[in-house]
């Protein structure tokens, strides 16, 4: 092969790539800042955010259910809160005012062109150290 | 054979490398995830700077961590100033940079979260040290093809590849410093050789970049930077007219020096920055430190914790070259013994001298560049000779399926990753759950 081949081919290799990974398959199980899944003793499956996270939505959803859970209170006993972001966009902001319970939040999602999944970020007003325990999400589902 | 092998080798670890890589981290959810342990303070230099905007890492202890960070990280607040002093300097984190941007990039290319954390940032990360695993290994194929034959390059290579725990910091804990560090010991040694033969500003300045990277990646590894002015000293004789050689090269040293300074200016300011000192203990904040007066000489070098030799036993091929060397290698010796003499007391008088999870002993990866001409001269040594050829030969292909064998028992965790104990060691030999 000529080194203009060889260029030839890396280029198509990079942009072919570039184009599998603008949106590859896999990106609904792509999550951040959260800890593996766990389940409470009555069998609800959950996992920890840290003080953010995030988890990708099917572009076509109307809505998603997010069930929260704080666990710890905030501090001096305030509500815990969190931020719902999707696609850099703020959604709401979500209050936990009782630790012990589930919040199931059931947000609209809108429509997006152009890609398949939307990407929710949550931010948690509070971090519970020394394990850096933001909140409890459970099973997120979407209409 | 042994020519095609040399010339295909790095190659051949790469995919070795890759293969093995993917079937550790290749599941979305790897746990634990690339970066972690040492490997997430050496590299929150760089989600901090360039994501949060704050290398003072505040911005992103709150936005993670509610203000703290996770005892894990090793990164306090300095009693004095309330600031962060991460224990890990800046020297990782500035040769994963070309990595963490393709990272950066790439995740807003696929609308992921720009957290600094995310599968791209991760797998940036540990990629970047199996490529600085990799970089070292082809470095030191060039050094050691110059001076010794194809077959002894082939046999060293092999051996330092996988005899020791180099393999085991390109991949699976890549992300440590180690992988970074061993690339820089063999540019070193390749630098100080060729600046001895010519002392061009080029080579001047690639000195002082290439030292100032050492000390940053891992301060105590300054003892490498010994190397310079020992190399060729072989008697006492030549003390006098290498004395005289650095002082007709003080131009050529004053810029590499000038270069070196440069570099280290960020750390400095760092550490100016969260202390209001420019140099500092940074294990002060965990009461930390060295017991020069009681070393755990032997523990370090023999035990079934962490011992070097006890880990990795081809290294013994390397102190017998130091008796057996010769040529280019000859020139060499001093200065690797002074080296490892220094590091051997150093990490032996640490308070943590067993240095925490690691496959082997993990304080060596970093000057495994070092002892690998060694190595190469046992190897010439007994290819001359029948017998030691066929004993050698043997005794080497051991250790190294055993290094490979446990490095298994490691990753799967059937090895307990500190405080082996000779019992627990022979229960578990060769067991692989």
């Amino acid at each position: 092969m000529t080194r203009r081949a060889w260029i030839a081919a890396a280029a198509l290799a990079l942009g072919g790539a570039l184009a599998y990974l603008r949106e590859p398959p896999w990106t609904e199980a792509v999550t951040s800042g959260l800890r593996p899944w766990e389940e409470d003793p009555p069998g609800t499956p959950f996992r920890w955010t840290f003080g953010r996270a995030t988890f990708f939505a099917p572009a076509g959803a109307a809505s998603m259910t997010l069930p929260l859970r704080a666990v710890f209170p905030g501090p001096g006993g305030a509500p815990v809160t969190v931020d719902v972001r999707v696609d850099d966009r703020w959604l709401a902001t979500i209050a936990l005012p009782d630790p012990a319970s589930w919040v199931e939040s059931t947000l609209p999602l809108g429509r997006r062109a152009g890609r398949r999944y939307r990407r929710v970020d949550l931010r948690v007003s509070r971090v519970v150290p020394p394990f850096m325990l933001g909140v409890m999400t459970g099973r997120v589902s979407f209409r | 054979m042994a020519a095609r092998g040399v010339r295909w080798f790095v190659a051949a670890a790469a995919a070795a490398a890759l293969i093995a890589y993917a079937a550790l981290y290749g599941r979305l959810a790897a746990d634990p995830p690339p970066i972690r342990s040492d490997g997430y303070s050496y590299y929150v230099y760089l989600p901090a700077a360039f994501i949060y905007d704050d290398p003072s890492l505040e911005a992103l202890s709150r936005e993670w961590y509610g203000g703290s960070f996770p005892d894990f990280t090793g990164i306090r607040r300095w009693p004095s100033t309330g600031r962060w002093v991460n224990l890990h300097p800046i020297g990782t984190a500035v040769l994963e940079a070309p990595f963490f941007v393709a990272a950066d990039l790439l995740t807003r290319w696929s609308n992921f979260p720009r957290d600094g954390f995310s599968v791209y940032y991760q797998h940036a990360a540990a990629l970047a040290g199996l490529a600085y695993f990799l970089a070292g290994l082809a470095i030191l194929r060039r050094l050691l093809s110059r001076h010794f034959t194809p077959g002894v390059v082939l046999a060293t290579l092999v051996c330092v590849t996988w005899g020791t725990n180099l393999f085991h910091y390109g991949v699976y804990d890549a992300s440590f410093s180690h992988a970074f560090a061993f690339f820089l010991t063999c540019a070193w040694i390749a630098l100080v050789d060729v600046w001895w033969r010519e002392a061009t500003p080029g080579r001047s300045a690639a000195l002082g970049a290439v030292a100032a990277l050492i000390v940053l990646t891992r301060h105590t590894n300054a003892i490498f930077l010994l190397v310079l002015p020992l190399f060729g000293v072989e008697r006492w004789s030549d003390v006098g007219p290498r004395v005289r050689a650095l002082l007709g090269r003080r131009g050529a040293l004053a810029l590499a020096a000038l270069v070196g300074a440069v570099c280290v200016l960020p750390q400095l300011a760092l550490y100016r920055f969260a202390t209001g000192a420019f140099i500092v203990n940074a294990y002060d904040t965990h009461e930390m430190g060295f017991s020069f007066a009681s070393p755990h000489v032997g523990a370090v070098l023999f035990s079934t914790q962490k011992g070097l030799f006890f880990w990795s036993p081809i290294l013994l091929l390397s102190v017998a070259g130091a008796a057996v060397a010769r040529g280019w290698t000859r020139t060499l010796t001093l200065a690797a013994v002074v080296v490892f003499a220094l590091q051997t007391y150093l990490v032996a008088s640490w308070a943590q001298w067993q240095y925490g999870a690691t496959f082997g002993h993990r304080a060596f990866t970093d000057g495994l560049g070092l002892a690998a001409p060694f190595m190469a001269s046992t190897f010439e040594w007994a290819a001359a000779r029948r017998a030691p050829r066929y004993a050698i030969a043997i005794a080497a292909t051991a250790a190294v399926l055993l290094s490979i064998a446990q490095m298994t028992q490691y990753w799967i965790g059937v090895l307990p990753t500190a405080d082996t104990t000779w019992a627990q060691y022979r229960a578990l030999f060769l067991r692989f759950r």
